[in-house]
């Protein structure tokens, strides 16, 4: 954080404290909404992790997603008295214990291949999710596990309230974004560019371009299961859905739409998929469809996405790296 | 068998191009519901069969022309991810036009019933199946290996701009590659129709199965598809039968050990 301009200290202050006092002037509807945000944020930053800065198309990044869900889901509802935050805890673990194991075998492989593989394992967790109905009951799914209150020692908050469970997750994700950022500009962040961008360069260098991608996804995966917990968390309810190949096509589009070429891309991404999706399903049930053209044009025409469209002066007060590719 | 028949278009256009066309269950979706609407308006099946693909087959060369070839020179994932977007769009569409529900299978007067084949009997349906998806295999086989345009294709593969250098108009070779590999799904959509029923999921199913076939059969290879949809094909009845439990589960593990150890599949050749 050692680069920031006075300025940019000065806006990121001004929307903590614009994220914080929303709730006071929002309804319970637009709170939800909010929430949904910022999971989602998290999820398609955790996604651009592995699209935007290492070039590596996941198709089945909702697998992570889902296993930080379910782990978190299945705790809370088997294992009395378990901390709410180690079970969110626990969910990026098995999210990112999920990711090295596929990191394995994937990593390795080419464009084409590494998308086979990570919807082929995508969809292998999403046939036991659906299949092993003891566990995780299948479609019907798991529900009624968020617990009523959150103990902090010495205050107690009630779960119930959408707003509790909004500073939660926003008190979670915001500092995993700014890690995020902050782990991107290490020499570990410089070298997964280094290989996006010339990988047989990078090698010849002296880099461990595999173990660096491995890295990279397990940590992807990682902050992908902590959103999926928060998700289970925030919809007290985890089914199949959370683990389709929906939701990974889904997060794809939330990255695009918001730009990949940019850290906070995603998280405008997430905002637009959120709200659109909300609100032009109210307006009419063809929403896909609008979506779906929406895709299209973005990706043919404009390939930093929304974000790109952000004229450059405005843009440079929140963005202070450079271009990742 | 009708899984090699969708993923042999599926693996003709990867194959071909290098592209992971995920329109290309949409195509199949489109075949199987023009074919279901011209079977019920025309009462006649042969006649929906041939006329079904042509309008798929159209339209799969306005995709590669307006949306596939702007989005070539950014790579492999951005076609990916055009193709993924039509795809939605085609679902939308359909869903638009023909309803979000399930149309009942209907099977054709002269294949319905069943036949006597070696002592064992066989519904008429499926022998046809099995009878068009080798003709299918056996045409494919048969224009790559043996007519100069096959040749060209093989080549625009391996070498596109030289290609182009010795007067093949590679762009346009695309165009008909892409085209007739969405008037084969087409094809393999109204086939399917009477089989598997004609509804809105169908495009989502059929690309994770064809998926699968194509990734465990070898990128590209035409044979390699083949075994392999027999293999899954087999491996999806025999696992329904005895472990139902594990039926999906054991199609995807199938496919993530084949790319572990055979990153190229089955018979697909060395990456």
């Amino acid at each position: 954080m050692k680069n920031l301009t006075v300025r940019q200290i000065g806006i990121i202050v001004v929307a903590v404290l614009l994220i914080l006092i929303a709730p006071r002037f929002l309804k319970v509807v637009q709170i939800r909404i909010l929430n949904e945000i910022a999971y989602f944020s998290l999820f398609a930053i955790s996604f651009n992790l592995l699209f935007g800065y290492a070039g590596l198309l996941s198709f089945g990044h909702a697998a992570y997603f889902g296993l930080g869900a379910y782990t978190t889901a299945l705790l809370l509802k088997h294992v009395t008295g378990i901390p709410l935050l180690l079970s969110i805890l626990m969910g990026g673990i098995a999210g990112a214990f999920g990711g090295a194991v596929v990191g394995l075998f994937c990593v390795r492989r080419k464009a084409s291949y590494f998308v086979l593989l990570t919807l082929a394992f995508n969809q292998l967790i999403w046939a036991l999710a659906w299949k092993w109905r003891t566990l995780t009951g299948g479609s019907d799914g798991i529900g009624g596990f968020a617990p009523k209150t959150i103990n902090f020692g010495i205050i107690t908050f009630d779960m119930t309230k959408a707003e509790t469970i909004y500073y939660l997750t926003v008190s979670i994700v915001i500092p995993l974004l700014l890690l995020v950022r902050y782990l991107m500009k290490t020499p570990f962040g410089n070298t997964t560019v280094a290989i996006k961008v010339n990988e047989e360069r990078a090698a010849f260098l002296g880099y461990n371009v595999n173990l660096s991608k491995h890295l990279i996804f397990t940590c992807a995966s990682f902050f992908a299961g902590i959103a999926g917990s928060l998700f289970a968390l925030f919809q007290d309810f985890v089914a199949t859905s959370a683990v389709d190949l929906l939701m990974s096509t889904e997060v794809i589009m939330m990255t695009f739409l918001g730009g990949t070429g940019s850290f906070f891309g995603p998280v405008l991404g997430a905002a637009i998929f959120v709200y659109f999706t909300d609100w032009i399903s109210s307006l009419t049930d063809r929403w896909e469809f609008i979506l779906g053209v929406l895709f299209i044009v973005l990706v043919l025409y404009f390939h930093q996405g929304a974000i790109g469209l952000i004229p450059k002066r405005l843009k440079s007060i929140f963005e202070s790296q450079r271009r990742i590719d | 068998m009708l899984l090699f028949f969708v993923a042999s278009g599926f693996s003709l256009v990867f194959g071909m191009m290098g592209v992971l066309n995920i329109t290309h269950s949409a195509f199949y979706m489109l075949g199987a519901y023009l074919g279901y609407t011209l079977f019920i308006k025309t009462g006649n099946f042969w006649l929906a069969l041939i006329i079904a693909p042509i309008p798929v087959g159209l339209l799969g060369a306005l995709v590669e022309r307006f949306f596939l070839r702007k989005v070539h020179a950014y790579g492999h994932a951005y076609e990916l991810l055009i193709t993924l977007g039509i795809f939605f769009v085609i679902g939308e569409v359909v869903k638009w036009i023909w309803g979000n529900f399930i149309l009942p299978a209907k099977f054709p007067s002269a294949l319905s019933g069943s036949a006597h084949v070696m002592g064992l009997t066989y519904p008429v349906y499926r022998l046809f199946i099995l009878s068009i998806s080798f003709a299918v295999l056996i045409i494919l086989l048969y224009i790559f290996l043996r007519t100069r345009v096959g040749i060209a294709i093989r080549a625009a593969v391996s070498d596109a701009d030289m290609v182009n250098c010795l007067g093949i108009n590679v762009s346009r070779l695309f165009l008909w590659v892409f085209s007739c590999g969405a008037a084969l799904a087409s094809l393999a959509g109204v086939v399917a129709g009477p089989l598997l029923s004609t509804y809105p999921g169908m495009g989502l199913d059929m690309l994770v199965d064809l998926f699968v076939v194509v990734v465990v059969g070898g990128l590209g290879s035409l044979g390699g598809t083949f075994l392999a949809a027999l293999i899954i094909g087999e491996l999806q009845s025999f696992g329904v039968l005895f472990i139902p439990q594990l039926a999906l589960v054991f199609q995807f593990l199938l496919m993530a050990i084949v790319l572990i150890i055979r990153p190229a599949g089955l018979m697909g050749e060395k990456v």
